[in-house]
């Protein structure tokens, strides 16, 4: 259950960054027949994002302790005491970005030039926050592979 | 024709997000400068980092909502240029901070 967990996380973060690349690229070519969706790109990453922050907000608070353990006694303390104590904070800024996401793109790209700009803005930094999220993963997950393999057979 | 303006929820809930951002950022550090106010954090939900994430949402919320009501309920008047820089400049404040904080403390 807890590797599902795990899995999900990585794959809803992963299907919030597509998303968000696909609206990029959409909103600038952005006219009136791909406005809806565009809005529905957006609404599809903050929904993925949540599932992505939900899943792994449960897995952090339940199941994190023993992992971190290990990590702390393993070679890769710091795959803690930076990369999680880091990723577990700006992913919340993270989670703002993605629930703005459909709130800015409800306006008329197709004629608004700033509107346009502000989705631009919101979505390139919810696509470079979550690849740091998911680089910032491989790192914690790394810190427990290096715990797991330093141990005494 | 170019309409450059943008919904009054768009403005608000930009300089709500840009603001509990920096907010988000200010917590980290005061949680973990300050043993009292981590512990009543984890008091607050059983787990410092829910009752952080409660707070910063709940001020997104509360900020939005608050923001659109001014001028009469037709939010705050401000370039949608000027909107894009303000959301910008927070999150990346707020980020910044945090990873900064943690080379810092470590």
């Amino acid at each position: 259950m807890k590797e599902v967990l795990l899995l999900s996380h990585v794959l809803f973060g992963v299907g919030c960054l597509l998303t968000t690349t696909w609206l990029f690229v959409d909103v600038l070519n952005a006219h009136e027949g791909n406005l809806a969706r565009i809005r529905w790109l957006s609404r599809a990453a903050a929904v993925f994002l949540w599932l992505a922050f939900v899943i792994g907000g449960y897995w952090y608070v339940v199941d994190y302790k023993a992992d971190k353990d290990v990590i702390l006694k393993g070679p890769w303390p710091l795959a803690h005491n930076y990369f999680m104590e880091t990723k577990e904070h700006f992913v919340i800024t993270l989670l703002l970005l993605a629930t703005y996401l459909p709130i800015a793109a409800s306006n008329n790209l197709a004629v608004n030039r700033d509107a346009r700009r502000l989705v631009l803005c919101v979505a390139a930094l919810v696509a470079v926050l979550a690849l740091m999220a998911e680089g910032h993963g491989a790192i914690i997950s790394m810190g427990v592979k290096m715990g797991l393999l330093a141990k005494p057979i | 024709m170019e309409n450059n303006a943008v919904s009054k929820n768009t403005t608000s809930f930009g300089l709500s997000l840009a603001l509990c951002a920096v907010a988000n950022a200010l917590l980290v550090i005061a949680k973990e400068t300050s043993r009292s106010v981590a512990n009543r954090m984890q008091k607050a939900t059983g787990h410092h980092w829910v009752t952080h994430v409660a707070i910063v949402l709940v001020l997104f919320g509360l900020f939005g909502w608050s923001f659109a009501r001014l001028n009469g309920g037709q939010g705050p008047k401000i370039p949608v240029n000027r909107l894009t820089g303000i959301v910008f400049s927070g999150a990346v404040a707020g980020v910044l901070i945090v990873l900064a904080f943690y080379v810092l403390a470590g």
